[in-house]
């Protein structure tokens, strides 16, 4: 990776830790665990230890275990050679015990790839399940753990509800069980579930983090999602084809804060509760194309509907985050704009 | 009686039906299983049947590299690229069930010699083992084969997301192997996904196109092969004999599944683990000096 | 006023009625014509769409970028599309040098039950700005659970809109209702539909699933397509204007167009013959008539029953071959009676 990629991100993990670090303090000199950690969330939580080693003197060891290690250390080769990074690869469903000094878990390891859920639903429900089980298992061997992480979906809610604002962590969702592609949504429920029972019987102390949706670097472009498809198209110099007419409303936030806010609720989060991780600013598809074209130079022509009229139900999808905010003091450092801006700069340079 | 001392790497289907197949070879012996899922069926059938089993992935066979002599990959071509360096400093001998084409084109009935020699041994694809016999056999009875094509209807339930992931890449390799081991001059392959319930055999046609069609040189090639692909694939049948339609030779093949691991309607995964350890079995021979004592030993 | 998109696969499935002899001179000709009548996609290939030119279902007169390149040239509002079955048309090969010869609207097309094979093509076409659809061809195979669980597929690999496909022209309007109404409220994406005329049913059909909510609708040039032919484009048109659908057509152009694609396009008019009304019974893809024609001639058998037999063993497209050993399956059993 050019070293202005690494810089983009490394002014990100700045400013997402500008507000200062005393509550992270409890990381220091400490060991950190992350499955699934050459993915979205564990790179990004990676820059984020990286940046308080470097700068702040946190002495944190970060051990990253995945299935796959190939495109990570194409994409992130200067995270993969540091001393304070090991990389291990194995199938978190193949774990039956863990480095004895961990401290720290982080359980990220499941594709949020709609593609993999369609094609293979079932293995993405397998990994899910039988990987939660095996690193709770060997969770509750380690005499010096601190907290376990559990990275849920924010996809569990199910159908938000067109006259809620927006989900908040008590809402009970619904979700059709039958419908395959319920499967992804409801393994993260069952994880959730055992969890708790983890939590009940062996005492173990988890936080769970329900994610929304993000923008920003080392997000891979081919994914389909509104956020990707429409950044893509205006980078290919458009027009920016927006679906149906445009009303449905996500929310978008950008990985440094969810880097930070993952490492506050690790280290002051409560045990047994969930926090919803987003950003609460909602905006209708619409408005997005229209923001990401005006960051684009020739501001690409944005196209609705060219498929026909068809108008589905909007459907709207926006965190209530105000737990976070009022328990954990945490917000976001950076917006929209600024978000669709770096993201596009980081994408442009290769 | 000595054996060959194998490893097989990939514990989903293929692994698995590889597995049955080496046990009940008398030249072969799996010693070790290997997968990266220890909860996946496949190592638990390993180790239920009593053979040494790891879900370290590679790293198995790296610790302990004088276990085997050969190792089948039946993982993916994108994994195989990764394990066949590794496995070549090792002095492995590899019989790659994946599409990656990184060794010799092996169709047992039609290279097999050739390919005793070589280090990596590629297994092509379904279409490729059903077919290529019966393209080299149409070589064989004419001077000049101008076009090939392929055609292989396979069950949709022995399709599973990898194979429906990488039909481009099933494509390309069948046909690159058909002009590579047969001497047609131009191919092509076509793959149908047929969900009919009950589920159809794999059946595969082929269309030739020659100057001079000769159908009885043809039709004694045809049989002579089909007799070599029989001996290690049980389920293989020409039903159409060579004809002559409208302006091209036109043969068809169903394979019939063993029922090993997998359901006898699934003859596309039965015929390229067949012909794996066919190949194997072969190495076995030559380079041990192993006596065959195999049900099936004449012509191999 | 609803719209309908209408999408024009004169060039691609009436490939099939004419053994894929469709040559550029013809190609050119109707293209404009047709982008002059405000359709909104012209649809140019092989009738199975790009790299299928094969003994399997029949070669090409010309190649694929042959007739993409002369195509393209000549629209000038229209988007050019092209219809590609992976299995038969890889990325590489196919896919890849069509997307720079410069189409717009890329169709992905699986048998119905087999949505997943169409992945990385759409994502393909996605990744390169242009329209991905997806196709679910005969669609009558599978029911309408089934089918919406297929196009849900497609529309996780990126698929901006599907369209069923009634390949063997065996629906009738209420089946089409069924489908269409059932995909249309459970989709979050448009829904078109691509009729054959086996039964009589095509234009009732694309009216059905207009009144269903498709919001797609294929159409060609006095039906010419596989068969028994497509919906006839110039009477969809008036009908779907009849009914008060704004389609940015004109009808008079359009007919103009059907007349031109009469004279120089057809030696002669598609009808519903008596074995396209077999097929369509059998359930079979429209494309096998040439096919069944010619073997069951070859081997002295009835067609008609080819056909039923190619039903009963629940062939889908791209099993021509399956018909020669049926063919000679039929011969030695009337040898045997005799």
């Amino acid at each position: 990776m050019t070293s202005k990629r690494r810089d983009i991100v490394r002014e990100d993990c700045r400013r997402a830790l500008a507000g200062g670090t005393e509550m992270l303090a409890p990381l220091r000199n400490s060991a950190l665990f992350v499955t699934g950690g050459t993915g979205f969330v564990g790179t990004w939580l990676t820059e984020m230890i990286a940046c308080l080693n470097d700068e702040h003197g946190f002495n944190v060891h970060v051990t990253l275990m995945a299935r796959q290690c190939g495109r990570f250390v194409e994409t992130a080769e200067h995270l993969a050679a540091r001393k304070d990074v090991t990389v291990v690869l194995k199938d978190v469903r193949s774990v039956l015990d863990l480095p004895p000094e961990t401290q720290w878990i982080i359980h990220a390891a499941a594709t949020p790839d709609r593609r993999v859920h369609a094609s293979d639903p079932v293995g993405a429900v397998d990994v899910i399940v039988n990987g939660t089980r095996a690193m709770l298992v060997a969770a509750v061997q380690l005499s010096q753990l601190r907290k376990f992480l559990n990275i849920s979906s924010g996809l569990i809610y199910g159908t938000q509800p067109w006259d809620m604002p927006a989900i908040s962590e008590s809402f009970c969702g619904s979700l059709d069980c039958a419908n395959v592609s319920s499967g992804y949504p409801e393994a993260k429920r069952f994880a959730e579930t055992l969890c708790a029972a983890y939590q009940s019987e062996h005492r173990l102390i988890i936080s769970t983090v329900r994610p929304f949706a993000f923008i920003g670097p080392y997000q891979p472009l081919g994914l389909p999602w509104a956020g990707t498809d429409f950044i893509r198209d205006a980078m290919l110099g458009g027009p920016i084809r927006v679906h149906g007419d445009g009303q449905t409303i996500r929310s978008h936030m950008y990985p440094s804060d969810m880097a930070y806010w993952l490492l506050n609720i690790l280290v002051k989060g409560r045990s047994g509760q969930a926090y919803n991780v987003g950003s609460a600013r909602g905006v209708t598809l619409a408005e997005f194309a229209a923001r990401i074209a005006d960051c684009v130079p020739g501001r690409p022509r944005i196209e609705f509907g060219v498929l026909g009229e068809r108008r589905p139900p909007a459907s709207k999808r926006v965190p209530d985050v105000s737990l976070c905010a009022s328990a954990l003091s945490l917000g976001l450092s950076t917006d929209l704009d600024m978000a669709i801006k770096r993201t596009i700069s980081w994408n442009q340079t290769t | 009686m000595p054996r060959l001392n194998v490893a097989i790497l990939g514990s989903g289907n293929i692994g698995t039906d590889l597995l049955i197949k080496t046990m009940r070879s008398s030249l072969l012996r799996c010693v070790l299983f290997v997968g990266r899922n220890l909860q996946s069926s496949g190592l638990a059938k390993a180790g239920s049947l009593g053979v040494p089993i790891s879900w370290r992935g590679i790293e198995a066979i790296v610790e302990k590299p004088h276990i085997c002599d050969l190792v089948f990959d039946a993982t993916s071509a994108l994994d195989h690229q990764t394990h066949w360096p590794i496995l070549d400093r090792l002095g492995k001998i590899v019989v790659d069930m994946t599409p990656a084409r990184l060794g010799a084109m092996c169709v047992p009935a039609v290279n097999r010699d050739s390919c005793l020699e070589k280090r990596n041994i590629n297994m092509v694809t379904c279409g490729g083992q059903a077919a290529i016999p019966l393209a080299c056999a149409i070589r064989q009875s004419h001077r000049d084969v101008s076009y090939v094509e392929i055609v292989s209807s396979i069950a949709a339930r022995s399709a599973g997301p990898a194979t429906r992931i990488n039909l481009d890449e099933y494509v390309e390799t069948t046909e690159k192997a058909l002009v590579a081991l047969s001497g047609c001059r131009r191919s092509k392959a076509i793959l149908i996904l047929n969900p009919a319930d009950p589920c159809i055999n794999m059946q595969t046609t082929l269309f030739a196109k020659v100057a001079q069609p000769n159908l009885e040189r043809c039709r004694a090639a045809v049989a002579v092969m089909e007799k070599k692909v029989q001996d290690y694939v049980p389920g293989y049948q020409v039903i159409v004999p060579p004809i002559y339609e409208n302006g091209r030779i036109v043969i068809m093949v169903r394979v019939q599944g063993s029922g090993d691991h997998l359901p006898t309607y699934a003859g596309n995964l039965d015929i390229i683990d067949c012909a794996a350890v066919a190949m194997a079995e072969a190495i076995a021979r030559k380079h041990f000096h192993v006596t065959p004592q195999t049900k099936n030993g004449p012509g191999l | 006023m609803k719209k309908i998109i209408v999408s024009d696969p004169t060039l691609r499935d009436g490939n099939h009625a004419l053994g894929h002899q469709l040559n550029v001179r013809q190609m050119v000709m109707y293209a404009a014509a047709s982008d002059a009548a405000g359709v909104a996609i012209v649809e140019v290939g092989h009738g199975n769409g790009l790299g299928a030119s094969s003994l399997q279902v029949g070669e090409s007169a010309i190649e694929d970028l042959a007739m993409l390149g002369a195509v393209r040239a000549v629209l000038k509002h229209a988007k050019l599309g092209v219809h590609i079955i992976p299995g038969f048309g890889t990325i590489n090969k196919n896919l890849k040098p069509a997307i720079e010869a410069g189409v717009d609207v890329v169709r992905v097309a699986s048998h119905c039950t087999e949505a997943d094979t169409t992945q990385r093509h759409i994502g393909y076409a996605r990744e390169k700005g242009r329209v991905a659809y997806g196709v679910l061809m005969m669609s009558h195979m599978a029911a309408k659970e089934v089918l919406l669980n297929e196009c849900r597929k497609m529309e996780s690999y990126g698929a901006e809109a599907v369209v069923l496909m009634d390949s063997a022209g065996a629906y009738l309007p209420a089946d089409v209702s069924e489908r269409i109404g059932f995909l249309a409220r459970n989709l979050s994406i448009p829904v078109g539909f691509h009729g054959h005329n086996n039964l009589g049913m095509a234009v009732a059909n694309s009216a059905a699933a207009a009144e269903a909510g498709a919001t797609l609708l294929d159409g060609s040039a006095r039906g010419l397509g596989a068969g028994a032919g497509n919906t006839p484009l110039e009477v969809m048109i008036a009908v779907l204007h009849r009914m008060g659908y704004s389609t940015d057509v004109d009808l008079y152009k359009i007919l103009d167009a059907a007349d031109l694609a009469e004279r120089h396009l057809m030696p002669k008019i598609p009808t519903i013959s008596s074995l396209s009304i077999a097929s369509g019974l059998a359930g079979v893809f429209s494309g096998f008539a040439k096919h069944v024609e010619r073997v069951a001639a070859e081997y002295g058998v009835d067609a008609r029953e080819v056909f039923r037999e190619l039903g009963n063993r629940k062939v889908v497209a791209g099993q021509e071959d399956v018909a020669i050993e049926v063919a000679i399956e039929l011969a030695a059993r009337k040898g045997e009676e005799k």
